[in-house]
């Protein structure tokens, strides 16, 4: 039982970050129709800017701050400067550089913060709560985890469903021409949506770090369970990515603490999984409507 | 079969003829007992004054913590060997390259060291998955692979198999054998629970572990690296009721395994295999979460580990004095660390192999020189190498130690063993102290 409890915790804590990331995937394909490899390595890079504050003194959350706006910056200059140029072209060319993109934010982060691991601090405890003698996997941390993820994914709906700047990222995104012609600023709004993305992705990075360790490939198997996240979720719906993202963690956790040998198995389930609700779901569990699809 | 195309295969039959001799030309087996009175460039990698030696380490990437420093340990004692006028006349000249712990990129570093730089012999590639991907190249090329960083059984029980492998390092199953002997009689009713890295050096572990408490062991868990949530896993054990946890794990996670046991609360006795249990290392990693409030984790205060070499928490050893020498004259930055103790320990054991190749060594007489000689070595090993004709194991023996505050006590003295069956021994020979000089001195081997 208590074995049951804690695999049950992890799972929901690591499967919550899962979601945060999953959430910035989203968030960036319904403002700009691109799926963004590099958001691992660009949450990272805040990471270690983060982390370069918080070892010369600064407290975490000024770290924390800092570290989104920077997400911020650097999601705009991405698109401005490297995805921009492409954009015209086929599709896939903006798909494919971000995935150089990925690689070489790598290789600047190993470049200027070295590639060791590095413990990085956790704002709350990392002890789990004790209930009479027993202890379990919740850890005052991960609750702040938790409820990070959930203000950030009610800010997004709120965003898209509810404010002008909103509608006005979906527009552009759906038809660039049409939303033009009804005077959205189609360029600023993409821009938008992908500094957006990138706090919210780095907010992810930051999220997972807290209270384990870093080094510049650290995000990578995030990237990958979050977009199994998001594709479980639909891609598109924000509620998806955090319900995509819950499953995905519990799932993983399952295996990984009742399968024998379960630990090297979690790559294969998590395919398994994602092969088999596109199988009964094509559009994910949460697609808002196949219609849509241009 | 056209004319034209029979004349290309009677070219390119000349060509691989001519090339095959050229190499066997490359080399011939002259001098390597010594007596002639020059130097000469006896064969590849040898000139009159030079030897060069190459290596892989992962010096980026997940691997990198610790081991990335081991080669910079090596190159401090190789300078001042060279300083003081190298191994017979000829300085050493290392080599080496990262592979990222990477096995393709093993392969890649190991094929430019042997055929474009040219190297005399491979001493001391890291890691079991890395180094297995070039075990065979070497063998078929005759390169001497000396001294692999890794405490697999592959390069050492089988000379038949792979005769210019050698190992270097106490091998995981002895290791397991000494750990699980010593819970036998120390600890007799403690409930043992295991976290294994899910590869050979868990498996080696495990299986010399499980020789002496078999009916001890609760359960098993095993990590796959790469995967850093090890929450289910510690979870397990602590789920079977495990008092005891030994631990055959990367430092990596030896510092993940305590963060997690710290978030459930779980609090055995911790014996981490000697890979696993730098304090320095670990420490550095967990120091960090103080600021997390969690500044009791920060150590690994009463936690059991083994040990081979001497360490740097016991400065008054006479091998750790030399070496602190060599290191502040190598005027590298930050303190003299385990890692580079290793580096340097293997890179002493190098200088012993180039001795006693002779005076012109040849790949054959250098690795003739360690199955002959080398058990007989005396270095900051803590046991001797059980080097032979029918085994190129390394060194065969540990003690048992606890880390207290930022150093160790000896807990049980050195124990020697061997794969399989052999009994476990109290090591009778004296505690060994280097030469005045800092530097070998072996005769060339008959």
């Amino acid at each position: 039982m208590q074995q049951f409890v804690n695999v049950t915790l992890s799972g929901l804590i690591q499967g919550s970050i899962f979601a945060a990331f999953a959430l910035a995937l989203v968030l960036i394909w319904r403002s700009t129709r691109i799926v963004n490899f590099a958001q691992g390595s660009m949450a990272a890079a805040t990471s270690f800017i983060a982390l370069a504050l918080i070892h010369s003194g600064q407290s975490y959350w000024l770290a924390l701050v800092v570290a989104l706006a920077a997400g911020f910056v650097l999601g705009a200059v991405v698109e401005r400067v490297i995805v921009r140029p492409v954009e015209g072209g086929p599709e896939l060319n903006a798909v494919i550089v971000t995935l150089g993109l990925f690689v070489a934010i790598q290789a600047l982060i190993a470049i200027i913060a070295g590639s060791e691991f590095q413990s990085f601090p956790a704002p709350f405890g990392l002890r789990g709560f004790t209930f009479g003698s027993t202890t379990i996997a919740l850890t005052p941390n991960s609750v702040f985890v938790l409820i990070a993820v959930l203000i950030t994914m009610v800010l997004l709906v709120a965003l898209f469903r509810f404010t002008r700047v909103g509608l006005a990222m979906r527009a552009s995104a759906f038809g660039q021409e049409v939303a033009r012609l009804l005077g959205v600023r189609v360029g600023r709004m993409l821009t938008l949506g992908w500094a957006l993305a990138a706090v919210v992705g780095s907010l992810s990075g930051l999220l997972i770090a807290g209270g384990g360790l870093v080094y510049p490939a650290y995000m990578d198997s995030l990237i990958v369970f979050g977009f199994v996240a998001a594709i479980l979720g639909g891609l598109d719906s924000p509620i998806g990515a955090i319900v995509g993202g819950l499953l995905l963690g519990l799932a993983l956790s399952y295996v990984s603490g009742y399968v024998p040998r379960g630990s090297g198995l979690v790559n294969l389930a998590a395919l398994v999984i994602l092969m088999v609700v596109l199988l009964v779901r094509p559009g994910g569990l949460f697609a808002s409507s196949t219609a849509r699809r241009a | 079969m056209s004319r034209s195309s029979r004349r290309l295969v009677t070219v390119l039959a000349a060509v691989t003829v001519a090339s095959t001799l050229a190499a066997c030309g490359g080399s011939n087996d002259n001098g390597g007992g010594g007596g002639s009175t020059a130097n000469e460039a006896s064969d590849t990698g040898v000139t009159a004054d030079t030897i060069k030696i190459g290596s892989h380490y992962p010096l980026t990437g997940v691997a990198a913590p610790g081991y990335s420093t081991i080669p910079l340990g090596a190159q401090a004692y190789f300078d001042y060997v060279n300083k003081n006028g190298g191994v017979n006349g000829r300085k050493i000249d290392w080599v080496y390259k990262d592979d990222a712990y990477n096995p393709t990129n093993t392969s890649q570093v190991v094929n430019e060291l042997v055929l474009k730089d040219e190297v005399f012999a491979i001493m001391g590639g890291l890691g079991t998955p890395t180094h297995s991907a070039v075990v065979d190249f070497l063998n078929s090329e005759g390169v001497p692979d000396l001294f692999v960083a890794s405490g697999s059984r592959l390069w050492g029980e089988d000379p038949k198999k792979n005769p210019d492998t050698f190992g270097w390092q106490t091998d995981y199953e002895s290791e397991g054998k000494i750990i699980g002997q010593y819970i036998a009689q120390k600890f007799p009713n403690a409930k043992v629970g295991l976290f294994l890295q899910d590869d050979d050096f868990g498996q080696d572990g495990e299986k010399g572990v499980r020789q002496f408490i078999d009916k001890q062991v609760v359960s098993a868990q095993r990590y796959t690296p790469g995967n850093t949530a090890v929450g289910p896993q510690i979870a397990a054990l602590k789920a079977a009721g495990a008092d005891f946890v030994v631990g055959f794990n990367v430092p990596a996670y030896t510092a993940l395994s305590q963060l997690t046991a710290l978030q459930l609360g779980f609090k055995p006795q911790w014996f981490y295999s000697n890979v696993g249990s730098d304090p320095t290392l670990v420490g550095a990693l967990l120091n960090n979460f103080s600021q997390g409030k969690v500044a009791d984790a920060s150590s690994l205060e009463g936690t059991i580990t083994t040990a081979y070499l001497p360490t740097v928490d016991h400065p008054d050893d006479p091998w750790v004095q030399l070496f602190q020498k060599v290191w502040d004259a190598s005027g590298q930055t930050g303190p003299m660390s385990n890692y580079h103790i290793y580096g340097m320990s293997q890179a002493y054991t190098m200088v012993q192999a180039l001795q006693a190749a002779g005076q012109n060594p040849t790949r054959k007489s250098l690795m003739d020189a360690v199955e002959k000689a080398g058990a007989d070595w005396k270095g900051p090993g803590l046991a001797p190498f059980r080097y032979s004709a029918d085994s190129h194991m390394g060194i065969g023996g540990m003690s048992v130690v606890q880390i207290s505050g930022t150093s160790t006590k000896e807990l049980q003295p050195v124990m020697t063993t061997d794969l399989g069956d052999a009994k476990i021994q109290a090591y009778d020979g004296k505690e060994s102290t280097p030469p005045s000089s800092g530097i070998p001195d072996e005769k060339a081997a008959k």
